[in-house]
């Protein structure tokens, strides 16, 4: 058979696997997927080496089918030879790179006694004092921390929990969900991050689907990240839930000291949604624009810096140490445990009114390292 | 007074002008692209189209769909991605005459490859791939972004393979298409 009647046959059986999945028939869809990449890469073996390009996309076909029949050790196999190869273009390389990540990603979830929802979030951190394969911990433990808190705020909003102001989220949420970060090829400092699938079946309402979480995490952060407040408002509608995935992104965005940039993608995706300095303005200009207080005439807005010392939610206060001298805050108003919690002993900048002379409300707080 | 009516763009029956899609993804491209489309306007509805620079109107016509096809396409991103598959393969069909022939599959999803009509090619060497992006309610500057991000996510992607880069703004009607490379 020509490599024109084994692609079409394989493409046949990807297209009706993509249909069953769709169908959520996973395992016939599987089965499909299988038959199609042993299809593709005897496809693959009837080209010659001049017809580059049709043997680079279909060197990653054939791989990303058997990735998708859940036959890694068939996928990395081939994958590696084609690496090999100096024939395969730069194209072809690149996505067969990621492919052996994220073969490499499922095995490894594969052999851990748990089950894990479908899609992931591959995160890089990136410039600044961040080296390939290693980064200042601090940091690392901070980000990872705040994409923990982002996860569980991202779960119980598509389930539609109430906004939480204080505390972590339910124990049954954090047994049932608990986001896993696993080790990825070093380039920059990179982890990818996977939900435990929940033991028990109806955890999720019907009408959620837990492979979009993933997607779901990232589509907010990509439209917290710009300046398209329309986008964040139709995904998020709840305005509690939106200030606090903004300032979760916020607390995530650099302030370009210690690192450029953070990306975030789905496994296999490309191309990335960053954050980066720029967008932890973006993020504060909308911040500042949904900011409700009402300054009277004798009423200043200051900008205090400092170390953030005490938060107390339930009783309404922060202390912050500026210069030494600590100066007590009130009116936390929206401000939510997961977001000003891992400030606390970190230099921060808070945003506050002067009510009277030793009055000060808050206004907004965030990072300053 | 004659209304001038705008040339009909076809959306239905795609796999049989496009050799490369079988008769249940034609259909599912048509359902999707009718659900895009009902979720904003009345059937039929006047399309804008932006190709290389060059604007014209296309009229479509689309089903209403029912509960039941509703509920099947109850997802907004894959239905919205979906939905501008069949659009912009109509739109190659009719402004560049190119039809689709081939698929490839990817780590996340599949790429698209379009060739002129009538022409089967026995390989991939001067198809043009498919870049497509559906945007459900951004106004024209988020398309013309989209494009942009699409054309250097192309440039970027797939070394010079030839490709074309489309992106359907749903609500605001319009689609914007670009041929990344004319090589080959």
């Amino acid at each position: 058979m020509t490599w024109v009647e084994l692609h079409s046959e394989s493409e046949r059986l990807a297209i009706e696997a993509q249909l069953a999945l769709n169908a959520r028939a996973v395992s016939r869809a599987t089965e499909l997927y299988k038959r199609a990449a042993e299809l593709e890469q005897k496809a693959l073996d009837q080209l010659d080496v001049s017809k580059t390009r049709t043997r680079g996309i279909t060197a990653v076909s054939a791989v990303a089918l058997w990735f998708k029949a859940g036959e890694y050790v068939f996928a990395e196999r081939l994958a590696h030879s084609m690496l090999a190869d100096t024939q395969v273009p730069d194209f072809a390389r690149e996505d067969l790179r990621d492919l052996v990540q994220a073969i490499w990603t499922e095995s490894a979830k594969q052999k851990a006694s748990v089950s894990f929802v479908p899609g992931q979030v591959m995160v890089s951190v990136k410039g600044g004092e961040v080296v390939t394969g290693g980064a200042p911990l601090d940091l690392i433990v901070d980000k990872v921390q705040t994409i923990q808190s982002m996860f569980y705020r991202t779960i119980e909003f598509v389930s539609g929990v109430s906004h939480r102001r204080v505390g972590r989220p339910t124990k049954e949420l954090q047994e049932a969900c608990r986001p896993w970060l696993f080790q990825s090829a070093p380039g920059s400092y990179q982890f990818s991050v996977a939900i435990q699938k929940p033991a028990q079946l109806d955890f999720f309402k019907q009408d959620i689907e837990p492979e979009r979480i993933a997607r779901h995490f990232l589509e907010i952060v990509s439209a917290s990240s710009g300046d398209n407040a329309v986008e964040l408002e139709r995904l998020v509608p709840d305005e509690n839930y939106r200030s606090t995935f903004l300032k979760l992104a916020r607390n995530l965005s650099p302030t370009g000291k210690t690192f450029d940039r953070i990306e975030f993608r789905a496994s296999g995706e490309a191309h990335p949604v960053t954050l980066s300095v720029e967008s932890r303005g973006c993020i504060n200009q909308q911040l500042r624009k949904k900011s409700t207080i009402c300054s009277t005439a004798d009423e200043v807005r200051e900008e205090l810096r400092g170390i953030l010392r005490a938060v107390h939610l339930d009783k309404d206060w922060l202390y912050i140490l500026v210069d030494g001298v600590p100066k007590q805050i009130f009116g936390l108003q929206e401000a939510v445990d997961d977001v000003i919690g891992p400030m606390v002993n970190r230099s921060v900048i808070v945003q506050a009114v002067r009510v009277a002379q030793n009055k000060l409300r808050f206004v907004d707080i965030e990072l300053a390292e | 007074m004659n209304v001038p009516v705008n040339p009909k763009l076809r959306l239905e029956l795609l796999h049989e002008r496009h050799p490369g899609l079988t008769a249940s993804l034609g259909g599912a491209f048509f359902e999707a692209a009718s659900v895009c489309l009902n979720r904003h306007h009345d059937s039929p509805v006047d399309m804008n189209i932006v190709c290389n620079d060059v604007t014209s109107t296309k009229s479509v016509d689309f089903p209403r769909p029912d509960a039941r096809v509703l509920n099947a396409w109850a997802n907004d991103i894959d239905t919205t991605e979906t939905g501008a598959y069949g659009v912009s393969l109509a739109i190659m069909e009719d402004k560049e005459q190119l039809v689709a022939v081939r698929r490839a599959e990817t780590l996340t999803g599949a790429d698209w490859y379009v060739a002129p009509i009538g022409i089967e090619p026995d390989d991939l060497e001067s198809c043009f791939r498919l870049e497509v992006s559906g945007i459900d309610v951004g106004g024209q500057l988020a398309i013309a972004t989209r494009l942009r991000q699409k054309i250097n996510q192309t440039r970027r992607g797939k070394s010079n393979l030839p490709a074309i880069a489309s992106v359907v703004g749903f609500k605001e009607k319009i689609v914007a298409l670009e041929k990344v490379s004319d090589e080959k």
